[in-house]
């Protein structure tokens, strides 16, 4: 018995497709220009603040410091990004584990500065999480042995962080994925061609090129990937795009354009030697109170600590008001309080 | 204002909702006119609810060492069997000293001097003596003054009533101005006589209806017993008559053995398909419960299979049934021994993901420029927004 | 580093915790509400850095699934907010769940309830599979009921994508007596089927009242299903013995549904009987499910808002990791950490009648209501 309404949902309201509903739609989607703004506006940011610190460390050395411009951050994240690859194939990562600590990485830097955080123990720290989102979890231990000069701590210091930065957003929508989708949709063209595994490797190469680029904070993963497939085998593209009635969509012809020559111009690794120029100047340009034993870091180290015990002694004394309290039957006044919680409270046990 | 109907019902002898006292929640379960059967009564000694069952007070409650009968003052120690029964001036004595009082005829009350007949004492029903006279005193009123509020023309007036009737109640407890209140019944009594007539016999149908329907439950879930049981013995018979009859053609026929068997199987299926369709489903109280909920304004509407607003792009791809050529499930699909089948691990998920995301939102226009990013058409509340730097 | 941190406090300040009403190994619940509209949520406040691991699994799982999952019959998340230790999940505020209501032996169940319940909560699990994500922990406590009656998919710590192809998974998921046999026997490839399992579990426990496969030992467990369901044979279920735990278990006949759930209609038994199938793959899908002919016969599903409610409830007490559950042991971080159930306290609404005495000194000095 088929009933005559299938879907309650009113006819007029207009349906809201799945990837939209994603976080990753919602939230991590950007055009050129704002992305250019986002690290121009990050990248300021820092350097005011890192210049003001230097000073109180050692006044007057900030004036010989040359700070990172927002594309030498840039630069410098890529290069990190295309390491991740060569691990991924050291531990036999599958390809979900790559793909999504890459796009950790990239979101990252969207809400940080290379100048507070480096990227090499981000991209460690970005991999090992990673492995947990995706179910391909490793032990720390397991991680970290395996990685030279690195030690458990590296990798856990920035976890939480880099999951706040990333607002617990974790499931990514990938597009080497979209590509098996359209492989196995092309078997569907009435000369039913199925690709050599050959044109499928060279077509995911470019995918996995188009992640040392901006494209996914800006196309959907289909599109990045019918991009990589149109690079490979145009026509069967073309062919697809049929299929699917979009060959009179602009836009997407447009955005498939658009990719391609994103993948090709700014899908290769970084230079090498261009890269260590940068990284030799971050050494220099960073900030103090990240790097661990520095005056300013000490410093801060401090004052947090003060703020701390400054919080248990009050609230020592309320516990023990309250005691009193309780021996007296009327009790005494309310302590008065911020509100109903007090928001720094989170670091007790309670 | 008013005193909810159910207040004076327990009084009266409504059974109550196990767990306690009544509760106004809009549960089903909690209508005064509901009935529970399994409730625990809470009422002891003397008093009974409206399926005469009662429990005295003192079986709950356990023996207490400190008991003491204040005018022997023998206590549990001397007497393990001690029972303290209750006077009509509500003064406690053991059963002993009742019989040495009163054995010969009425006597005065060694605490209060009334004079006092020896089947003037009862069980006590409360723990509380004081308890035990209000609810006698509640009990004997509530006898006469057994107005509802459909008898008033507004709430006010119904209103008065109760005030009226707790006054009443409360000098009788207190023995406040005693003659004053019992003439105060009396004219009650006088001028309402036909309506209190007519409220008694309103009850008396309510607790005979209640009995009724506890009888009728009972009768159905015996009948449903005898019912199984019969079925029961019925297949029996049926499957050793098959199993006779099958050995007797497999020796006389000279047909097919296995097509013997399949057909006497056959028709066993077929005679058990016919008794489950005949047997009937609907409980009583279904039915009862169905009415009660009907009542009510909110209609239950026809099942509707989805009720969410997304699109999955169903249109823009579509699973081929004969699968594809994969290199990703080869190990999948040459599944040898069988062990990915027998666990369920279905290929036609994953590819299903793959061809949706192949297609996901492919025509989506990328953002231009720099104007603020408006919320996408997401329609639930409490969007999470991320701080963009 | 410090803009997100200060966007976190902007957020935090948008919520307001009331009080406590549970704890676990990780995480403390509160219930509270928004500070702008009042309304009630209940947050959960997952401790971080306790784990030699880092980030603890389920605490991921949770905020993964459903940061993405937005469905009238799963629970929502309103937002997620940190400060350095701590990670704050709001949720929804659910007064009771399944399982309570289940156990309250006041309440009776209609067909066209259980009729109701189920639909919900194959809406729900449809949606989630849909989105590719697969529970694996529906039972009747962590199906939650709002206020206004909907059911609500709860806990997603278990819950993950489906594998790629040739990818394993870990079989110690779902609490015991509502795991399929494929697990039980120690399948590392499976579907979506397994949450159908559990929900045809869930159904049966609907109709008696009691859970429908209660097993003392994973052992136990599938004795406890064989001798129900009845042994399945290779024609049934082809390749079982192959599963990597598998042990006989014993030779039980099958016996008709019918014999044990005696009041249901024939559609009931038809639905019951397709998500208990053997072999996996022949097992129910969700969406096949919703438009089974049960759903669309008399009488009609019940209204969310005319279900029967709990009367009950409970006030806070430790969250108890009891029945048949089973410690998780993903194969990476060795978190063993249970997702929270949350029993939350009855509301201020109050306790009406229920602590009223018995007898009462009647007071006339003013005009009380004599209640």
């Amino acid at each position: 018995m088929s009933p005559a309404v299938i879907n309650e949902a009113p006819p007029s309201e207009k349906k809201l497709s799945l990837y939209e509903a994603s976080t990753q739609c919602r939230n991590w989607r950007y055009s050129t220009e704002r992305l250019a703004q986002i690290r121009a506006t990050l990248n300021e940011a820092a350097v005011t603040i890192i210049r003001t610190k230097i000073e109180t460390d050692e006044p007057g050395s900030s004036r010989n410091v040359s700070f990172l411009t927002p594309n030498e951050e840039v630069l410098l994240v890529k290069l990190y990004i295309s390491k991740i690859g060569q691990l991924c194939g050291y531990f036999r990562f599958p390809e979900e584990v790559e793909a999504t600590a890459i796009t950790y990485m990239k979101r990252f830097y969207l809400q940080n500065t290379v100048m507070d955080w480096h990227p090499k123990n981000v991209m460690l720290t970005a991999l090992f999480l990673a492995t947990k989102t995706t179910n391909n979890p490793i032990s720390l231990e397991q991680y970290t042995t395996h990685i030279p000069k690195t030690t458990p701590n590296d990798v856990l210091d920035l976890e939480f962080l880099i999951a706040q930065s990333l607002g617990f957003e974790f499931a990514v929508w990938h597009a080497h994925r979209a590509l098996w989708g359209i492989w196995l949709d092309i078997q569907n063209l009435p000369d039913g061609a199925a690709l050599a595994s050959a044109e499928y490797d060279a077509a995911l190469a470019r995918v996995r090129a188009s992640r040392l680029t901006d494209a996914e904070l800006i196309y959907t993963p289909s599109q990045i990937a019918l991009a990589a497939f149109s690079l490979v085998a145009p026509d069967s593209a073309a062919r697809w795009i049929t299929l699917k009635n979009l060959s009179e969509s602009a836009t997407l012809l447009a955005v498939l354009d658009e990719i391609k020559s994103m993948i090709a111009h700014q899908g290769l690794p970084p230079d090498v030697e261009s890269v260590r120029e940068v990284d030799r100047r971050l050494k220099l340009c960073k900030n103090p109170e990240k790097v661990v034993g520095s005056k300013a870091y000490l410093a801060r180290k401090k004052e947090e600590e003060r703020i701390a015990e400054e919080k248990r002694t009050k609230k020592a004394e309320l516990q023990k008001a309250a005691v009193n309290d309780e021996q007296d039957p009327f009790g005494t006044n309310l302590a008065p309080k911020k509100g109903l919680v007090d928001y720094d409270d989170d670091d007790d046990d309670d | 204002m008013s005193l909810r109907p159910g207040v004076g019902g327990w009084l009266q002898g409504k059974t109550v909702r196990k767990g306690g006292g009544l509760s106004t929640s809009n549960t089903r379960s909690s209508t005064p006119q509901g009935v529970q059967s399994t409730s625990s009564t809470i009422f002891g000694g003397g008093v009974k609810d409206a399926s005469g069952r009662t429990s005295e007070y003192f079986v709950r409650r356990r023996h207490s060492m400190d008991d003491q009968c204040p005018v022997c003052k023998s206590d549990r120690y001397l007497n393990p069997k001690l029972r303290l029964l209750v006077s009509s001036c509500y003064h406690k004595m053991c059963e002993s000293c009742i019989d040495r009082l009163f054995t010969l005829g009425p006597a005065p009350c060694p605490i209060c001097s009334k004079i006092l007949r020896k089947l003037a004492f009862t069980p006590q029903t409360f723990e509380d003596l004081s308890v035990e006279k209000e609810v006698a005193v509640r009990r004997r009123i509530a006898k006469e003054f057994n107005k509802r509020r459909d008898d008033f023309p507004d709430l006010r007036a119904y209103n008065d009533y109760l005030e009226e009737v707790e006054d009443i109640t409360f000098n009788l407890i207190n023995e406040v101005d005693m003659p004053q209140t019992e003439a105060r019944i009396a004219a009650y009594r006088a001028e309402n006589a036909a309506l209190i007539e007519l409220n008694i016999q309103r009850e008396e149908a309510y607790a005979q209806t209640l009995r009724e329907q506890e009888d009728a439950e009972k009768r159905d879930r015996e009948q449903r017993a005898t019912q199984l049981r019969r079925e029961e013995e019925e297949e029996r018979e049926e499957r050793e008559k098959d199993k006779r009859e099958i050995i007797d053609k497999l020796e006389t026929s000279d047909k097919n053995a296995a097509k013997l068997i399949a057909k006497s199987r056959a028709n066993a299926l077929k005679r058990t398909s016919a008794r489950v369709a005949s047997t009937t489903t609907v409980v009583h109280s279904n039915a009862r419960l169905l009415r009660t909920r009907a009542a009510k304004d909110i209609p239950d509407v026809p099942h509707v299979p989805f009720k969410d607003n997304y699109y999955g792009y169903e249109d823009l791809y579509q699973l081929r049934p004969a699968g594809y050529e994969d290199f990703f499930s080869e190990a999948v699909r040459k599944d040898r021994e069988g062990i990915m089948r027998a666990g369920g691990y279905r290929i036609e998920e994953a590819w299903d993901r793959a061809l949706r995301d192949a297609v996901a939102d492919l025509d989506l226009p990328p953002l231009m420029g720099l104007a603020p990013k408006t919320t996408s058409t997401m329609d639930s509340s409490g969007d999470v927004i991320m701080a963009e730097a | 580093m410090d803009a997100v941190e200060k966007a976190n406090t902007e957020r935090q300040r948008r919520w307001v915790k009331d009080k406590k009403v549970g704890e676990g190994t990780y995480a403390v619940v509160y219930q509270g509400r928004e500070a702008s509209t009042g309304r009630k949520v209940a947050i959960k406040k997952i401790k971080v850095g306790q784990f030699k691991d880092g980030l603890d699994m389920s605490a991921i799982r949770e905020v993964k699934f459903l940061r993405e999952l937005k469905h009238q019959n799963v629970i929502e998340l309103l937002d997620v907010f940190s400060s350095k230790t701590n990670l704050n999940l709001v949720l929804e505020f659910l007064d009771s769940d399944l399982e309570m209501i289940i156990k309250d032996r006041a309440l009776v169940f209609l067909p066209a309830d259980i009729k109701s319940w189920m639909a919900m909560t194959f809406r729900g699990l449809e949606f989630c599979h849909r989105n590719h994500v697969l529970h694996r922990d529906l039972k009747p406590n962590n199906l939650l009921i709002a206020s206004n009656g909907e059911l609500k998919i709860a806990d997603f710590g278990l819950a993950r994508d489906f594998a790629d192809p040739g990818y394993k998974m870990t079989c110690q998921v779902i609490t015991r007596w509502y795991r399929p046999p494929e697990l039980l026997f120690g399948s590392r490839y499976y579907s979506s089927a397994v949450d159908i399992w559990s929900v045809g579990c869930i159904f049966a426990e609907l109709m008696l009242r009691i859970p429908y496969l209660p097993g003392e030992s994973d052992m136990d467990q599938l004795k406890t299903i064989f001798r129900a369901l009845g042994t399945p044979t290779e024609e049934e279920w082809p390749g079982h013995t192959k599963l990597p735990d598998y042990v006989p278990v014993g030779q039980f006949q099958k016996f008709p549904m019918r014999d044990l759930f005696t009041a249901a209609s024939a559609d009931t038994l038809n639905l019951l009987s397709k998500c208990m199938i053997y072999e996996p793959r022949k097992r129910i899908s969700a969406r096949e499910a919703l438009t089974h002919p049960y759903f669309f016969a008399l009488p009609n599903p019940t209204f969310p808002s005319k279900l029967p409610k709990c009367s009950t409830h409970f006030s806070a007490r430790p969250l108890d990791e009891v029945d048949g559950n089973v410690q998780m042991n993903s194969t990476g971080p060795g978190v063993k950490a249970r997702s929270l159930k949350r029993k939350l306290t009855s509301s201020d609404d109050g306790s009406e009648g229920r602590n009223r005495s018995i007898a009462r000194r009647l007071d006339f000095s003013k005009h009380t209501p004599g209640s």
